[in-house]
């Protein structure tokens, strides 16, 4: 048993637990917390594969930005926890038993006979290139309008989450910066001269 | 990549500057321009059609590393896509307006759905179908949603969104094994690579789930289940736009992934669309019949219609699958005409969604009746109606695959299917209004012209369907 | 020697433990959200150990679009989940009956 192979079963067996408790565990909060580290358990799997840049990306994106908006969603909703959970237990035999079933099957209709093979030499390293280097020349060439595509996505994103939740209340008074920038003193105070008051004797009391 | 790779997806290319545009428009503008955001969108389908026709290269051309495909077929389905976005727009534009849910989202939003039919239509690589896919789905969760505090039309979008998660996973998942087993992901590289492979059996694992996939997008049985909430929930200028174009891109997805990728496969995969042409077929006739909500039964009579479709596509041949998309687009003409009477109908506090809502439209206005009744026979089927030739197309199909049994399966569906679409039609004609009932006929002039236009193209199409056909049958080199 | 049964029978347990997930939580939308999260890592796991074995670039490039759209998902999502949650004041799917799917 190999080094690697150890690594492997290490980071395997936390990427299987941390699935497991982010379905099972009661409080929304522990789940993501789970799914983070099968997230990170997972991106060290993917640099057992030499696929360094998606592991990387994989922590950037999913750790650091994806897994804290579902935090923060899960926060700021404040979800009532018990009444979520109706039906767990109910569920839970059928749930294992389809879980098992597949994955029987599918272990089955694989045919991993075929796929006890090692990996042949890392191909970009081959080339004397980085990973990175390796799938950004695939990127910029070949799937050049993926690339593009995937960009109009993101696009849909912002436009749907913006147009989705930003409300403009009525009544809220804003500052404008640029205009409290601009102002001048003429603009403000309004010097007028007026002839001196004169008292009226009559209304002394 | 070269500039010919650009003229070639000019009309998409166009596409997005001009939804980039529009967005910026729509930013800076403000609410006054409301109408000009409507009528730039026109503006700018008009135009990418006429790019779409004048394309006068040497059909099929790829560009950018075979990603992009251009043949008659991505041709047909383009060009009926834009035409019912339009309709989408003419027929939305007073119900926006009434319900105050008149934002330029609307228009970027769908304009992005169309942007991701287009590319999915033309897909020549499984991350293009899986891209296309997505950025039409992305774009109809938020469309769905688009009524921010009506609670059916957000719990509707959570449906949707989720189980349309689903079948996006499964479908990446049957991808993922399809490249395992053909170590490609371009689709005619997958169909020249597939009779060679040592792992036939891992591509047979994968089909099932693309297959999965594929039937959730359709909403084919037994994946149903988003498909009636997703239309009855929807604001109904949106369920307009549900039940239209993204059947169109269903039918180029299928026909790309099956037809152009996995044609070695066709042993395996047309047993179960079949399977699922049968359970869509009964499950779209018989449930039908019992509601009750006018949007709802036409989301079981889409099952079902789904399910014809199906017929078409299992038979495999170059006539079944323009049989499918003549099906698709006569579907598309069929709900936009259908929809839009229940939009011109419908007023701010009243949807017109009930199919009692429709008592005695006769009396108070013969014309719309007349057109809504044109919609349901076409649906139904009844000859000489554009309806009546694509089930027949279908069933033809389906014969001449030696699928005899699916075909009498079919005609039994039209024949139930034809009870539920003429009780819409007994209670327009023979059914009085209800004393407050006050039906009233959109004034929108537009909406009413485009509407009778539309409805009078189910008659004319159904009459002169040669010309349509002839070119369906061209883009499978019929 | 890690074999690339390893890695696919990797994807295919977090695709099992997804779909049960998807089973055992109908009611809570969160949890649904962070399954399908777990389908698509599944997924990823298949391509990137394909890609390895074949020496083939494609499959992780498939991959960095699969994150891609992963996040304007989530994005979305999230967004409707919170519409969802000031109409309702609750995430609970059983106490969706507005619509009868």
């Amino acid at each position: 048993m190999t080094i690697q192979l150890l690594a492997f079963y290490f980071f395997a067996f936390f990427a299987v637990l941390g699935a497991l408790l982010v379905i099972t565990l009661r409080n929304p909060v522990h789940a993501v917390l789970s799914l983070v580290l099968t997230f990170f358990s997972v991106a060290c799997i993917w640099m057992l594969m030499q696929a360094e840049f998606l592991a990387l990306v994989l922590i950037v994106v999913y750790v650091g930005a994806v897994m804290v908006l579902f935090l923060f969603v899960v926060m700021m909703l404040d979800i009532k926890v018990a009444a979520a959970r109706e039906g767990f237990i109910r569920h839970l035999p059928v749930g294992i038993g389809v879980a098992l079933i597949m994955l029987a099957e599918m272990v089955t209709l694989i045919g991993l006979r075929a796929m006890q093979v090692a990996p042949p030499p890392n191909p970009a390293a081959m080339h004397g290139e980085s990973n990175v280097a390796w799938i950004g020349t695939a990127l910029y060439t070949q799937y050049l309008l993926p690339f593009e595509v995937a960009a109009m996505i993101l696009t849909v994103g912002i436009v749907a989450a913006v147009a989705l939740t930003l409300r403009h209340r009525v009544g809220v008074r804003h500052q404008n910066a640029s205009q409290q920038v601009a102002a001048v003193a003429r603009d403000r105070v309004r010097l007028v001269s007026m002839p001196a008051e004169r008292g009226d004797p009559g209304a002394q009391p | 990549m070269s500039w010919n790779d650009v003229l070639t997806m000019l009309p998409e290319l166009y596409l997005t500057g001009a939804i980039c545009v529009l967005l910026l428009f729509d930013a800076f503008a403000g609410t006054r321009y409301r109408s000009a955001m409507h009528w730039l969108s026109m503006l700018a389908l008009l135009v990418t059609a006429l790019l779409v026709v004048s394309a006068q290269r040497a059909i099929p051309a790829t560009a950018f590393s075979g990603m992009y495909v251009d043949d008659t077929l991505a041709q047909i389905l383009k060009l009926f896509s834009i035409l019912s976005v339009a309709l989408v727009f003419v027929f939305s534009e007073p119900y926006l307006r009434m319900r105050k849910m008149a934002v330029g989202e609307f228009h970027t939003l769908t304009l992005f759905a169309l942007l991701g039919i287009m590319l999915l239509v033309s897909a020549g690589n499984l991350v293009m179908i899986y891209l296309g896919l997505e950025l039409l789905t992305l774009s109809s969760y938020a469309l769905v949603a688009l009524d921010r505090d009506s609670p059916r039309a957000t719990e509707a979008a959570m449906k949707y969104f989720v189980l349309g998660a689903l079948a996006s996973g499964l479908l990446l998942y049957g991808m993922s094994m399809l490249y395992g087993a053909t170590g490609t992901l371009s689709l005619p590289g997958i169909a020249a690579t597939l009779p060679v492979t040592p792992h036939q059996s891992l591509a047979v694992f994968g089909l099932v789930f693309v297959i999965a996939g594929i039937a959730f997008k359709f909403g084919a049985a037994p994946f149903h289940m988003w498909l009636p909430d997703v239309y009855e929930g929807s604001p109904s200028a949106v369920t307009l736009f549900v039940a239209s174009a993204p059947k169109l891109a269903a039918v180029g997805m299928a026909l790309r992934l099956l037809d152009v990728g996995l044609h070695p496969l066709l042993p395996y995969w047309q047993d179960m669309l079949a399977v699922l042409a049968v359970a869509s077929l009964v499950i779209g006739s018989l449930v039908a019949i019992v509601q009750s909500n006018l949007k709802r039964m036409l989301a079981y009579s889409t099952i079902g219609h789904m399910g014809f479709l199906f017929l078409g596509l299992s038979a495999g041949t170059s006539f079944g699958n323009a049989a499918a998309v003549f099906y698709a687009i006569a579907y598309v003409l069929m709900s936009t005409a259908a929809f839009g009477v229940i939009l011109a109908l419908a007023r701010a506090g009243f949807e017109a969604d009930r199919i009692d809502d429709l008592r005695g439209l006769n009396q108070r206005s013969p014309w719309f009746a007349g057109l809504m009744a044109l919609a349901m026979f076409s649906l139904g089927g009844v000859p000489p109606l554009f309806g009546f030739w694509a089930k027949l197309l279908v069933l033809q199909s389906a014969i001449g695959a030696h699928m005899l049994w699916l075909a009498i399966v079919g005609a039994f569906a039209a024949i139930i299917s034809l009870f539920y679409y003429l009780r819409v039609v007994k209670v327009m004609y023979f059914d009085k209004p209800a004393e407050d009932s006050a039906l009233l006929v959109s004034s929108d002039a537009s909406l009413r012209w485009v509407l009778s236009l539309n409805a009078l193209a189910l008659l004319a199409l159904g009459v002169f369907q040669g010309p349509l056909l002839d070119w369906c049958l061209r883009g499978f080199g019929g | 020697m890690i074999t690339l049964a390893h890695y696919i029978v990797l994807g295919a347990v977090l695709f099992c433990i997804a779909v049960a997930g998807i089973f055992i939580n109908r009611k809570n939308v969160i949890v649904l959200l962070m399954a399908i999260e777990l389908m698509l890592l599944a997924v990823n796991i298949n391509f990137i150990a394909f890609s390895r074995f074949f020496g083939d670039v494609a499959g992780q490039v498939f991959v960095f679009f699969i994150l891609t759209v992963a996040a304007a998902e989530s994005a979305i999502g999230l967004a409707i989940l919170t519409l969802l949650f000031r109409n309702r004041r609750t995430i609970n799917v059983a106490e969706f009956d507005d619509l009868r799917g």
